[in-house]
Order: structure tokens, then C-alpha cells, then sequence
């Protein structure tokens, strides 16, 4: 009984103490000239529950671009940070937000990070001139709100599908290309994206539905069904393939293609992007040369990935979003150094006219909150390694 | 890739009406649609039978388990799915430690695929004899109804992969690879590789034995003698309790083995044997159920068949065709093509 009687005061306690705290927070931002006053950036994403692990991945980058502001000493007020703690679903999201713009400290958001609590999220931060800045939701949607607080520095799911049949087509010069989607909203609808532009671009387009296999999460069908698709793949004569799904089923699908004496380039989307595309293909070299591509980039800035991990204790090789969440901090931080009285309104004209180099690209936004340009990453996979090559 | 001088000699019509695009716009928009297709077929024949018939070999040793089981004991073995799984993993498992990052050539090769195969097997008839000891014989025992059998069957099946779930993962793994992947042969232009090849040949080796065994050895005559009448073989001496664990074993071994065979090509998962097992379990319905030879038969028309069709619609639609054509013989001949019980077939 003992411990638990301790555990119990010790909550009551610590909860005591955060309610304390956050007026006192109050009262220091507004106190006399001499102090430097403090302005709070949230950040709203996963932190608990399935998706934690993007949570983290964000906000340990989001307290390093604070951190590395408040150091530079430069600033005319300190930062900190405040977590809102959404769990990525949109039935949580809208208290959170509320919390958020309960707390007035708190002058703009690095998030949501997910699409569906960027949706439930933003009507409440729209309402009070909150800016919003999101590293990852993507759906393309979200920008027709006019919603005149919302930002992201990801390029959302309509540009991918595009820009890769551009890559493919201009750029790698392959003008006859088969275009697989594996029947899941999202693969059809990035395959489809693709299909139509390389049709634009001239080339010689070959659509089909390998729908997703029993074998791995979404699907039901048999995985007997590549070897026929692989042998249709070969007839054709493609040079380039296109594969509009997730990293399972495109591995099973790489070892057909091999089996069938495929020798064409493979190009697939972020749902691929993950090193268990290498663990699940048999054999395991035919996904060497494989293009992944994805609005998010993964880091190679020495110095950040040092410091990344010297704050977080995990790599920021396999952050996802980390180096997004980062710039979109920096954006924040930039909007606000260019006001003298910071207000949220204030911060949210500035995001509007900010032009600023971020880690990832040129920081620049639309009116509709999107990125400028096309933003996407291209990757290959190189000796059983995924290597970033650039931007598309 | 295939265009040039190769093309079937069984398919001379198809190549006139590919070649003469004339005759396909006097036949309007369909005939069209025909040329078009047929083009296509002709291009993509070969290659497709040949995939199509390596899946099928694969699920005639599976088709094989499904049918001598129900000789026996009149009874869908639904957990022989995992039998198919667990010889995957075993043949992983011994690939992983045996191959691992090297790339085997020669003489190697052939060894680690035979020990693959023999692995598969052993593991296959192993947890086949362990699901008859566990899931039917307390139910033989007590002359259960069939249904019995029938959700005994299925919760052995959900328990085993499950529990590889649990135990290896439940996204696919990777195979190491005991032999180098390429084109052996061609048959009309079409590239024959060597994943194809190895599994022909190991199963025209395990049909082969097995007819002969059904056939002439005295384990065959008690298969047969128990599936045409267990109560008067077992009047004539024959164990059936021994002849039905045999039967499990036989089973069991091919299935593993094919498991095997299937792993080396697409990597190996808990939920692997699903999908091949209802196809195979088709081919066994195809062929005639409790016919030996009718399941191998049936295993390589459906393998076929499912490949070819995706000349005419989407790769899409192969489950659908395999599904259908299980529906169609249902419909019109529930007997199957052999149409015959184990104990007169063979």
C-alpha cells in the first residue's frame, strides 16, 4: 500500500505544481523591461499511443531549433516549448487544439502532424489567428480551406505522383512505363497521379491493379498473382515501373519481377519507403536500384544529426519528419524575430511573406498555406541501403 | 521482348489473327478487342504457362494433402494451410543458417535446395501428425459429428498462425536465396527460369513417388483399403489408426515441402499458407476430392489456368477466376474432373 499512497501524493503534488506554473509563465512574458520576455511554441502530435514514435521523432527536433535559437543568444525574448498531445486521432485533436489557444503564452503551433487532426484541429485555431505550421500532414484537401493560419512545409499527396513521372520520364528518359496501384485509396490514387502526367509527358502508359496480398497487412488476394503480373510486366516491353503502394507487397513483387527477367528501373512512393522493403524481398538484391520517393527528407546534415541525437538518443538517420519539424520550427522563430510586438496575428502575416533557406528546401509559402515548388525527395535503395539522392 | 521468330506452333490461328490487323477492323470494335487480346496472348503464352504451371505443381502437393486426408477420414483438413506454413519457416530457418549472406553455385545449391526440401518435409509431417494426435483423433475417439472436425480444423489453423505471428513476425521475411536466380532455357522466346525449373523437377519427383507408393507398396493397398471401407479393412487386419497417422505424415510431407518451394520464391509469413491452401484445396475439388491423381491434375489446370487468365482481364481478377471456377465445378460436377474415390482411382 505504501508505494501506491506515495505515487498518489506525488501526482497530486506534480499536478499542483503545473498549475501553478502556468500562470506564473503568464506573468513572466508580460514582466518588467529589463527580462527578456518568453513566448511558448506548442507543438501538437502523436506523443502516446500507435504513432508515438513520429511524435517523437518531431519534437525532439522542434525543442532543438529552440534550444539552438535560445543559445544563439540573438533573440529578443527566450522560447520554450508546450506538447500537445493529440495521439494523431481527430476525435483528440480539437480539445488539445483547445488547450493550446487556452494558454496564452503559446504563439504559434508546429503541427498537427497528422491529416484527419489537422482537419478536426484547425477551425479552432483558425478562429484565434493561431498559425499553424505542419511538417507532415499531407493531404491535399486541408489547403482549400482558406484557412489563412495554416502552413506546412511538406508537399502535399498530389504533388508526388506528378513530379515522379516527370523524374521518369524526363529526367531518367523512360518512355515506356507499366503503372501498378495495389487497389488501396492511397496507391491508386499516387498511381493514378502518376499515370496521367506521364501521359502528358508523352510517354507510353500501361495501367493495372495488382490489388494487396494475404500475406501482408492490406489485402486479401494470392501471392501467386506476381508471378502472372511480373510476366505481363516483361511482355510489355516497359522500361520504367511504377508501384503505387506499401513497402510489403512491392517486396514480393521485386522478387516476381526479378524471377521474370525484369530489367527496367522500379519507382515507387513513400508507403515503400522503409528499410523492411530490403528485409521482406526475396531475394533480398532484387531491391537494389528501387527509387523511393517522398515529400519528407531524411537528414544528412552532419552537425544537426549530431545534435539530434545528442537530444533525442535515438538517430535522426530514420526520423522521419524530424528535419521538417525543424524547419518548420526555424519558420516559426524567423516570423517572429521580424515583429516588434509579437501577437499571433502578427506571426501569421510574417509566415505569409517569409522566404528563408530551411535545412529541407527554400521555405516559402503559398497563399493557401502550402509549400512552394515541388519538394519531393528522391531515394534509391543501394546495396541493401536506402540513399537519399536529392531533390526531384 | 518476345517479339521475332518464336511463337507456338499450338497456337497458329492466334498469330494469324494477331499479324492480319485488317481482319480485326472488318470485325469491327470487337474483333478488334480480339486481336488486340489474342496479340497479347500470343507475347505473353508462354511465359505465363510456365509461372502458371510451377504454382501449380505447388498447389497440387498441397491438393495432395487435402485429398488423401479426406480418403481417409472424409474430412477437410483446414489446418493443413499451417502444415504449408511451418515448412516455410523450417526452410527458412535452415536457409538462414546454412546460406545466409553467401551466394551458393554448383553442387551447393542443389544440396541446400534437396535439404530445403527434405526439411520442409520432416517439419510439414511432423506438425501434420501433431494436429491429427491434437485437434481429430480425441475426436475420432469419441465418433464426433463432422462439424466437430470441421471447427477443430479451424482453430488449430488460427491457433498455428497466430502463434507464428507471434513468435516470427507477421510481415513477410526474406528467403536467403540457396541458388542463383536466371534464365536457364527458352521455351519460344520466353525465358525458363531456374526458380521454375527446381520446382518442376522436385515435383515430378514427389508425384511420381507418391503414385508408386499409393500404387504399389503395402502402406498404399491399406490407404486405399481404409478409404474404400475402414471398417471392413480394418476387419481384413488393416491398422487404421496407424494408416490414418501415415496418411497425415504422406500429407504433411508433401505440403511442407511445397511450403518450402513457395518460401524460396516469395519470402515466408504466418499468414502465408492462406491463400495457396484455398487454391489448392480448389485444385483437390477440381480434380475430384479423394482422387490422388485428380488433385495433381487439378493443381496444375487451376495454376494454368489463373496465369493465362490475366491475358484477358487484370491480375486483379485471378482469385476471382480460381474462386470461380471452384463455384463452376461445384455447380455442374461436383465429382470433379476424375470424378472417382482414392480407393478406385488409383
Amino acid at each position: 500500500m505504501k508505494p501506491r499512497l506515495n505515487k498518489t501524493v506525488a501526482a497530486v503534488a506534480t499536478s499542483a505544481l503545473l498549475l501553478m506554473a502556468v500562470p506564473a509563465v503568464g506573468i513572466a512574458s508580460t514582466s518588467g523591461a529589463s527580462a527578456k520576455p518568453t513566448y511558448t511554441i506548442g507543438y501538437q502530435g502523436p506523443l502516446s499511443g500507435g504513432n508515438q514514435q513520429l511524435g517523437l521523432n518531431m519534437v525532439n527536433a522542434v525543442q532543438l531549433a529552440i534550444n539552438q535559437a535560445n543559445a544563439s543568444g540573438k533573440l529578443p525574448f527566450k522560447l520554450k516549448l508546450a506538447t500537445y498531445d493529440d495521439q494523431g486521432d481527430p476525435t483528440i485533436a480539437p480539445t488539445q487544439a483547445q488547450a493550446a489557444i487556452a494558454n496564452k503564452n503559446v504563439v504559434a503551433i508546429v503541427g498537427p502532424a497528422f491529416s484527419g487532426a489537422t482537419a478536426a484541429s484547425e477551425p479552432f485555431y483558425h478562429k484565434y489567428h493561431l498559425a499553424t505550421v505542419s511538417p507532415s500532414a499531407t493531404n491535399p484537401a486541408l489547403a482549400t480551406n482558406h484557412w489563412n493560419n495554416f502552413f506546412r512545409v511538406v508537399a502535399d499527396d498530389s504533388v508526388q505522383g506528378p513530379a515522379d513521372a516527370n523524374y521518369v520520364v524526363q529526367k531518367l528518359n523512360k518512355t515506356k512505363v507499366y503503372v501498378v496501384n495495389d487497389g488501396t485509396s492511397y496507391g491508386s490514387g499516387v498511381a493514378q497521379a502518376f499515370a496521367a502526367q506521364a501521359t502528358k509527358d508523352h510517354a507510353t502508359v500501361t495501367p493495372a491493379t495488382v490489388p494487396g496480398t494475404s500475406q501482408c497487412q492490406n489485402g486479401t488476394a494470392s501471392s501467386t498473382e506476381y508471378t502472372a503480373a511480373a510476366a505481363q510486366v516483361v511482355a510489355n516491353g516497359a522500361t520504367a515501373l511504377f508501384y503505387g503502394g506499401y513497402y510489403c507487397d512491392l517486396g514480393l513483387f521485386l522478387g516476381q519481377l526479378q524471377s521474370a527477367g525484369y530489367t527496367g528501373i522500379v519507382m515507387s512512393d513513400d508507403g515503400a519507403l522503409s528499410p523492411a522493403l530490403i528485409q521482406n524481398t526475396t531475394p533480398a538484391s532484387a531491391a537494389n536500384g528501387v527509387y523511393l520517393t517522398c515529400a519528407c527528407a531524411s537528414s544528412t546534415n552532419k552537425s544537426f544529426n549530431r545534435a539530434y541525437q545528442g537530444l533525442a538518443h535515438f538517430s535522426a538517420a530514420n526520423a522521419t519528419y524530424a528535419p521538417e519539424s525543424y524547419d518548420a520550427t526555424n519558420a516559426i522563430i524567423a516570423a517572429m524575430k521580424k515583429l516588434h510586438k509579437i501577437t499571433r496575428a502578427g506571426i501569421v502575416a510574417q509566415l505569409h511573406r517569409l522566404s528563408m533557406k530551411g535545412m529541407t528546401k527554400t521555405i516559402r509559402f503559398l497563399p493557401n498555406g502550402n509549400i512552394a515548388g515541388t519538394a519531393i525527395y528522391v531515394n534509391q535503395v543501394k546495396n541493401g541501403k536506402i540513399v537519399q539522392l536529392g531533390l526531384e | 521482348m518476345w517479339e521475332g521468330p518464336g511463337f507456338s506452333p499450338a497456337l497458329p490461328f492466334l498469330i494469324t489473327l494477331s499479324t492480319d490487323r485488317s481482319r480485326g477492323a472488318q470485325l469491327g470494335a470487337f474483333g478488334h478487342y480480339l486481336t488486340g487480346h489474342f496479340a497479347t496472348l500470343r507475347l505473353e503464352f508462354w511465359a505465363l504457362f510456365v509461372g502458371g504451371l510451377a504454382n501449380g505443381v505447388l498447389y497440387g502437393m498441397v491438393a495432395v494433402g487435402y485429398t488423401l486426408v479426406y480418403g481417409v477420414l472424409r474430412l477437410i483438413n483446414f489446418a493443413h494451410s499451417e502444415i504449408f506454413m511451418s515448412g516455410g519457416f523450417a526452410g527458412y530457418f535452415v536457409m538462414k543458417a546454412m546460406v545466409g549472406n553467401s551466394v551458393p553455385s554448383g553442387f551447393a545449391s542443389v544440396s541446400f535446395i534437396v535439404i530445403g526440401i527434405l526439411v520442409g518435409a520432416f517439419v510439414g509431417a511432423f506438425m501434420a501428425t501433431l494436429v491429427e494426435r491434437v485437434a481429430y483423433r480425441p475426436l475420432r475417439r469419441r465418433h464426433a459429428p463432422a462439424l466437430a472436425y470441421l471447427i477443430s480444423a479451424i482453430g488449430a489453423s488460427y491457433f498455428l498462425y497466430n502463434m507464428a505471428g507471434k513468435e516470427f513476425g507477421r510481415v513477410p521475411i526474406s528467403m536467403p536465396q540457396p541458388y542463383i536466380n536466371h534464365p536457364i532455357f527458352h521455351i519460344f522466346n520466353a525465358p525458363v527460369q531456374m526458380y521454375y525449373v527446381i520446382i518442376l523437377i522436385a515435383g515430378a519427383v514427389m508425384f511420381l513417388t507418391l503414385d508408386r507408393i499409393v500404387a504399389k507398396t503395402k502402406l498404399g493397398r491399406s490407404i486405399r483399403a481404409v478409404a474404400q471401407d475402414a471398417e471392413t479393412a480394418s476387419l481384413m487386419g488393416v491398422n487404421i489408426d496407424r494408416t490414418i497417422v501415415l496418411t497425415f505424415i504422406v500429407g504433411g510431407a508433401l505440403g511442407g515441402a511445397a511450403g518450402f518451394l513457395f518460401g524460396m520464391g516469395t519470402g515466408v509469413s504466418n499468414t502465408m499458407g492462406f491463400v495457396p491452401a484455398l487454391k489448392a484445396f480448389t485444385a483437390a475439388v477440381l480434380g475430384g476430392i479423394g482422387n490422388l491423381r485428380g488433385a495433381m491434375i487439378g493443381g496444375f489446370l487451376l495454376g494454368v489456368v489463373e496465369s493465362l487468365s490475366v491475358v484477358f482481364v487484370q491480375a486483379a481478377y485471378m482469385d476471382v477466376v480460381a474462386f470461380g471456377i471452384l463455384v463452376a465445378v461445384l455447380l455442374f460436377r461436383p465429382t470433379g474432373i476424375l470424378g472417382e474415390r482414392l480407393g478406385r482411382a488409383a
